[in-house]
């Protein structure tokens, strides 16, 4: 017996112990009984077949067979039923209504064995209970030896009830010992199955031996739990996929004092900033061109909007809300670009003969005509004193304006209508964006290639915008079929990010005060959408207007967009506004922004 | 004949049992979200703050972690409508040492039950329930028959209510639980009735019990169905 013991290996309880919590029994906690018991687990292995220790491989080890002669007996003795029954033992007790029946059939075998049931059964309760704990054990094993089984296996069997049977009566007393009763009783089982084996039974008495016993077993079984404190109908099933790694390690001691709302989840984002969604102000554009590759809208520094309207130029001051005329085109062209000088004293005006025009809006006088282009002028952008015109040819031209030969540089690379222009604040690069999809970033120093030609818009490219606080980046915005924002570094060229906007965009304002940038939809949405950089959330989508908005421009002081829609109308939106009290690059955070640009210009 | 009558009764009671087992699955999956706030298993940024039960309740918004617990609660779900579940544990394990440290426990008693399929269960109860005094249960959701002509007894709001000061306690107890250094994991444990199907991802565990813990009992709520009785135990800093 202490061979036996010496013989299980550490690995085979757990894997037993494993299948075993399917009864849900608790982990077992160290008994004195449990070297004991662990032998009856080693003894039950062995004998059964391959197909059960497969299921178990991972405990069974062969050298485990070799060691125990005993074992090899066994096993070649009884092998082909054995397996059958072992198997039958694992699954019924791995379910709940069918492990109280288990044991009944245990003692009706047993009863049936000896050709004696009421004894059989009587001999299991008085086991438990108390008194002559050996009794059913040995008498069915008595049975069997009479029959004539291998007798050597016999005598190991008797051997092992003996403490089995001990550990399942302290068990009674201890509440931690339960499974070594269950172990206990499936000692007493298989003495059971193995005189099964040696016998042909009349199974025919086995209904009228079964309900008998039932009722002790389970008043036996409930007790049980009772005294153990463990309900074995229930099972412990843990979740086992692992739980996901904590993205970073925390530190409680930060997180307690904590407010609720963090500023800085993505998440929130969305709610940190309250965006207005009405309109500002509604002005009527009657006559507004319903071409993308025109940019008819423009906002100066001096908070004066001028708007290309069929022939007309119309000049709106956003303080005083008075509109004045600027130009009447003759009557075979119209205006197809409007772009206000840095200093906001003048008005760049591109015509569809290709002539650009320099008004002076305070004198409301033309300065001077330019020509060159030999299509329409779609697109205008200033450098201090550089303008650059961009036309349907493709061509883009800088013009010094100071200089009877303003032609100053041919930028030659587009070949679709150029529509869209911006330069960098620093004037260093130029980005162009035309009807043929390509982006091109120019080196101000040398324009005779592009620096970078990007091919990934799928459409026209109108939209583009530098982002005000990281001087090499860059949105652009491609037409209906492309419906991207690409975000450029134009240090290396390489893309950063892209926006899927699901519409065709039309224009990109970043805003100077959040790291926002905020896109204009032609088809199908004609809406405004408001995108925290560079987490790409879109923190809201307006819909502005009833049909594709056109162009937008951003006030001198950044607050607010002004978009021109084909609806014909144009609307103000303040959707950037500065919280009060917020530092701001606006001398005196005046309380109005009219206030607060009458300042700025005095300033300049 | 009998046998039709109980077939019936069963189904009511199936019936009505569903929205008391929605109550108490919705509130396991809150205790989740907010031990793993309050406990720190995940940073707290990867939480959003949601109106429930007239709290902020913070649930996690990190994908990862909801997929997971949308994972388990889709099966607790299962399992709670069959009245399966005796008991929902979320352990919370050092990453480090691999040593439970904290245990989080929660009871689920049937009231009045009557199911054909937990008769041993109840049978296992028959000396300590109160077997007259149980009232035939019914929720919203329990068509209009001749059961449901007995209103459970307690409304909507003070269910919430009840609810409500578990939460409160949880979030309160951070201030007795012992520091956690923030490297921890956390398993989702369920007591089931052994005849429970029990899909591939869930496997039979041990109670991941705390040895020499402290325990702490909290406060309970119970629906028309149910009774949650809510435990916590720690393993103490020595």
């Amino acid at each position: 017996m202490a061979t036996t013991s010496v013989l299980t290996p550490i690995k085979r309880r757990d894997g037993l112990f494993s299948s075993r919590t399917a009864g849900g029994r608790m982990p077992l906690t160290p008994s004195p009984k449990t070297p004991q018991r662990t032998t009856d687990v080693g003894a039950e292995s062995i004998h059964t077949g391959g197909n059960l220790m497969a299921r178990f491989s991972r405990s069974v080890s062969k050298n485990h067979h070799k060691d125990s002669p005993k074992s090899n007996i066994v096993r070649s003795t009884n092998s082909p039923r054995r397996l059958e029954l072992g198997i039958s033992d694992y699954t019924l007790t791995g379910t709940g209504p069918s492990s109280t029946r288990q044991t009944p059939s245990k003692s009706r075998r047993e009863g049936s064995t000896r050709a004696a049931t009421r004894s059989g059964k009587t001999t299991v309760r008085v086991n438990y209970n108390a008194a002559d704990r050996f009794i059913p054990n040995r008498t069915a094993s008595e049975a069997v030896c009479n029959v004539g089984t291998g007798k050597l296996n016999r005598e190991d069997q008797q051997q092992q009830s003996r403490p089995k049977s001990s550990a399942s009566e302290a068990s009674s007393v201890l509440s931690n010992a339960a499974s070594a009763f269950d172990l206990g009783r499936r000692g007493s089982e298989e003495d059971a199955t193995l005189s099964l084996e040696g016998l042909s039974i009349d199974d025919r008495d086995e209904p009228t031996s079964y309900t008998k016993p039932a009722p002790d077993q389970v008043a036996y079984q409930s007790e049980l739990e009772k005294a153990c404190g463990v309900n074995l109908n229930t099972r412990i099933l843990a979740f086992k996929p692992a739980p996901p790694e904590s993205s970073r390690p925390i530190d409680l001691r930060s997180q307690y004092n904590r407010p609720l709302k963090p500023a800085t989840s993505t998440a929130d984002a969305k709610h940190r900033r309250r965006i207005l969604t009405a309109p500002e102000r509604v002005l009527d554009a009657p006559g507004l061109v319903d071409d993308y590759y025109l940019n008819l809208l423009d906002w100066s520094s001096g908070n004066q909007i001028a708007i290309g309207l069929e022939r007309n130029v119309y000049v709106w001051s956003a303080e005083s809300g008075t509109v004045s005329s600027l130009l009447e085109t003759s009557a075979d062209t119209y205006v197809s670009s409007v772009k206000w000088s840095g200093d906001g004293a003048y008005v760049g005006v591109g015509l569809g003969t290709g002539e650009v025009q320099i008004w002076d809006v305070e004198e409301g006088k033309q300065v001077r005509s330019m020509f060159g282009h030999e299509a329409r002028v779609g697109v205008m952008g200033w450098n201090k004193h550089l303008l650059s015109t961009g036309a349907r040819s493709g061509l883009v031209f800088n013009h010094d304006v100071r200089v009877a030969q303003h032609k100053v540089a041919e930028l030659v690379s587009h070949t679709g209508e150029v529509c869209g222009l911006e330069w960098r604040a620093d004037g260093a690069q130029l980005a162009t964006g035309a009807n043929d999809n390509l982006v091109n970033i120019w080196d101000a120093r040398s324009l005779n290639a592009p620096k970078f030609t990007k091919t990934n818009h799928r459409a026209a490219v109108k939209a583009l915008s530098w982002c005000p606080w990281q001087p090499n980046l860059l949105a652009t915005g491609g037409g209906t079929h492309d419906r991207h924002i690409h975000f450029w570094n134009t240090t290396t060229g390489a893309r950063t990010n892209s926006i899927d906007t699901g519409s065709q965009v039309t224009s990109l304002r970043w805003s100077g005060h959040y790291k926002e940038i905020v896109s204009s939809s032609g088809f199908p949405d004609h809406s405004l959408s408001v995108w925290s950089y560079p987490t790409l959330v879109k923190n809201v989508e307006i819909p502005a207007h009833e049909s594709r908005v056109l162009q937008s421009c951003l006030s001198p002081d950044g607050q607010v967009l002004a978009t021109a829609a084909a609806d014909e109308s144009l609307k103000f939106w303040k959707i950037f506004e500065k919280k009060p009290g917020s530092g701001s690059s606006v001398a005196g955070a005046a309380s109005s922004s009219k206030g607060s640009i009458v300042k700025q210009m005095t300033i300049r | 004949m009998s046998g039709d009558k109980e077939k019936d009764k069963a189904k009511i009671h199936k019936l009505s049992l569903k929205g008391s087992s929605k109550t108490v699955a919705e509130f396991f999956e809150y205790s989740i979200n907010t031990i793993l706030f309050q406990r720190g298993v995940y940073p707290a940024e990867d939480f959003t703050a949601v109106k429930k039960y007239g709290l902020n309740m913070l649930v996690s918004s990190e994908d990862q972690v909801k997929a997971y617990i949308k994972k388990i609660m889709s099966q607790l779900n299962k399992w709670m409508i069959g009245g399966k579940v005796s008991k929902l544990v979320v352990v919370i394990t050092s990453k480090d040492t691999g040593e439970h440290i904290e245990r989080w426990q929660f009871d689920v008693h049937l009231l009045g039950n009557s199911k054909s399929s937990s008769k041993r269960k109840s049978a296992e109860k028959s000396g300590t329930g109160d077997k007259e005094n149980t009232v035939p249960d019914n929720d919203e959701t329990a068509p209009p028959t001749a059961a449901a002509t007995v209103t459970s007894d307690k409304t909507e709001k003070e269910i919430h209510d009840e609810i409500q000061s578990i939460f409160r306690q949880i979030t309160a107890s951070v201030t007795f639980l012992p520091m956690l250094d923030g490297n921890c994991t956390f398993n989702v444990l369920v007591y089931a009735d052994a005849d429970s199907e029990v899909p591939m991802e869930w496997g039979d565990s041990d109670a991941k019990e705390i040895k020499n813990g402290e325990k702490v009992q909290l406060r309970s709520f119970s629906t028309s169905n149910h009774r949650v009785d809510t435990l916590v135990s720690y393993k103490l800093v020595d």
